[in-house]
Parts: structure tokens; sequence; C-alpha cells
């Protein structure tokens, strides 16, 4: 079974606090993969080690992608590489545009995999088709990026980042929180879209409900640091009626 | 492409954006793509006459077409002629002469040209149809 990450006893800690305590965790291509898990468990962290977060130091174990170490990679290489991470809290940055912000993000993106940059109007034809998908105002573009957006905004505007920047590893960090049900589904068939075979999901979630709609292949629990079950689909209907506790007492 | 398919692809190009900055911008844009004449081709005959900054354009007929070759030195000719070039080369010469050029303000950014760039926008066209009279008389 061919594997497009594979994060390999991992122990990582922000400031002096141990909050990876050895994960392990295989991503297989064109699969999409849920993480649940109790507050506190390590989620937001997992998805921060992946990217290369300045926040995490990662103390022990190793993580490859596409058979390559990246731990020793900026955030930005790993970017180039084709890793996503959606944030579960987007920044605002007054004064950047956020059609420039992402052509920037784009074409360097293109450069680094040898292709041509697009110029603004190629580059405004393709956002345009996707604000449209998405359910997003025109005005999106000349706006400054996230900067006085609504929470639903935030999200679509990072889905909008992911269906233009075609990474290879997305990584949705609690996509749904804060979205309404309208947000949800625009949000999810901007993910499925995504789908085509070969590209990863890391969905973290609280929810089961962004699963109904992104259908999963794989739900992971995570617990105290370390993936303490996987298992297919069905099991969200068993986390939903007995919560995390079943689930400890079963590992 | 024609002339006028040409032009109908760079108004929607410009209709994309909604601030003339960026229009601007756009053409700045287009002018990365900017091609050079070598130093023997930039002489008196092929010297635009009235524009704002040095600039140079080539014209040869070919086959019943026009064909444009020209460089300019400020970053907007670079643009302009990028943009212009692509909308008057490799065209018929029957369409260029024919071709109104008050129709460029379709695109909805010769307002956006200071009154000298205007000059500079006119001097250009006066010289491509000069080329293109040319290529007609040469013709008979």
């Amino acid at each position: 079974m061919s594997k497009v990450l594979e994060i390999k006893d991992i122990h990582a800690k922000i400031g002096e606090k141990e909050i990876l305590k050895g994960l392990n965790l295989d991503l297989e291509p064109g699969k999409v993969h849920a993480i649940m898990g109790p507050n506190g468990a390590g989620k937001s962290t997992l998805s921060k080690t992946i990217v290369g977060h300045y926040d995490v130091e990662v103390t022990e174990g190793e993580i490859l992608y596409k058979g390559k170490s990246i731990l020793d990679m900026e955030p930005e290489e790993r970017a180039l590489e084709g890793i996503f991470l959606s944030f579960q809290h987007p920044v605002e940055i007054p004064g950047v545009n956020n059609a420039y912000f992402l052509r920037t993000a784009l074409n360097a993106k293109r450069k680094h995999e040898g292709k041509e940059e697009l110029n603004a109007a190629e580059f405004l034809r393709e956002m345009k088709k996707y604000l449209e998908m998405l359910g997003m105002k025109a005005d999106m573009i000349s706006r400054s990026l996230n900067e006085g957006f609504s929470g639903g905004e935030k999200k679509r505007n990072e889905i909008l980042q992911m269906l233009i920047l075609e990474p290879d590893v997305i990584i949705l960090d609690e996509i749904d929180s804060g979205l309404d049900i309208d947000a949800l589904r625009a949000v999810s068939e901007g993910i499925n879209l995504m789908k085509d075979g070969k590209r990863s999901f890391l969905v973290i979630t609280h929810y089961s409900r962004i699963l109904d709609y992104i259908k999963p292949d794989y739900i992971h629990v995570l617990k105290d640091g370390r993936i303490i079950k996987t298992a297919g689909p069905e099991l969200v209907a068993q986390l939903e009626e007995h919560g995390y506790e079943s689930i400890v007492e079963e590992a | 492409m024609t002339i006028e398919e040409t032009l109908q692809k760079y108004k929607e190009d410009f209709d994309l954006f909604m601030t003339p900055n960026e229009k601007m911008e756009y053409i700045f844009d287009l002018g990365k793509k900017h091609t050079t004449l070598p130093e023997e081709e930039k002489n008196d005959d092929t010297f635009i006459v009235g524009c704002a900054s040095p600039a140079w354009l080539v014209g040869e007929c070919k086959d019943g077409k026009l064909i444009l070759r020209g460089e300019g030195t400020s970053e907007m000719a670079k643009g302009m002629l990028t943009l212009l070039l692509d909308i008057f080369s490799d065209k018929e010469v029957d369409e260029v002469l024919a071709f109104d050029p008050q129709r460029l303000g379709e695109l909805g950014i010769v307002e956006l040209l200071s009154p000298v760039r205007q000059q500079s926008l006119e001097a250009f066209i006066k010289k491509v149809y000069a080329y293109a009279q040319q290529c007609k008389e040469n013709e008979k």
C-alpha cells in the first residue's frame, strides 16, 4: 500500500509541554482521513507539526512526504511541495489584497513546478470561477486578506486558496467550526471538487456533520497525543453515541 | 485571431479589474512579455515620433499580412506595445486599414493614460497605418 505521508512515532512539544507522544499515522493517496478526538488531544498540534509551524518543536520521530523527510524543511518549502493547511483561525492581514496574496502564492508554486506564471487577468478568471462556486461575493477579490470577513467567509476563503493552489496533501483544521449549513455545504463541495483519486485529505473535526458531506475513508481517534484507534466511517456513529471514553476502553 | 477577436479578448481581460490601478498593473504585467529589437533596427525610420519615451516599430508585409515588431523603453510603453502588437500584428493588411482606432477606447484604458501617453498611442497608430499603407501600395 503506498503512502503519501508517513508520520512515525512523532513526539512534539509546544513550549515545555509535550503534546504529541509517539503519534503514528499514514495518509494514503486519494483517501480522506478524518481525525476526531476530545479537546486538548493534540489535533491542532498535529496539523501544525506537519506544516512546520514555529510553535512546535519536534523532539523525536520522523515525517516522510512522498518518501522524503520534511522535518528540516521550512513551512514555505513544504507548501511549495504540495502540503496545504487550512487554518482553524485564519489570520487577518490588513493592507494585503486577497487576490494579490493568492496570485503571489500560486505563482510561487507554479514557478517551483517550472510552469509559467499566470498574469493578473488569467488569474482573476480562475478566481472568479471559484468565487461563484463557493457562493462568495465578488468584492472578495479586492478586499484585504480576511480583514473583517465573517467566520464563514474566512473558511470559504481558505477553501478558495486550496482550490487555486491545488495541493497534494490537504489538512483541514476544523474547517467546519462556526459554519452555518449553507457555508458548510459550499465548503464541502469545494473539498469534494478536489478529490481526484490522488490527493489526500486530513480532516480534523469535532462534528460528524461535515463527514456526511465529504465521506471519509478512515476515522482516526486522537487522544492524549497518540492515535488510539483507526477504523472505517462506521466508527463515527459509535463516537456519536458513546463518546471518546468508549474508545479508550477498547484501545 | 482577427483584430476584432483580439480586441474582444483584451476587453474581457480589462473588464475583470475593478479599479483603474488594477487595469494599469495589468498593462505592466503584459509588459513582462515585451520583446526587443536588434540595435540595427532601432533607427530614424523605425523611431515612433511623438512617443513620450523612445520607442521603435518595425513593419513588414508578408502574404497580405502586416507583421509588426517593436521595442519601448518605459515600463508603460513596454506594456502598451505588447498589447498593441498583439492587436495589430500578424493581421490582414485590409483589416488593419479598415479598423477604426477609436475603437481602442472600448478597452477602457485609453482614458487612464496621461495626455502625453495618449499622444504616444496616436503616434503609434499613425505608424502602424503608414506601414499598412506601404504594404498596400507594394501589392499594386
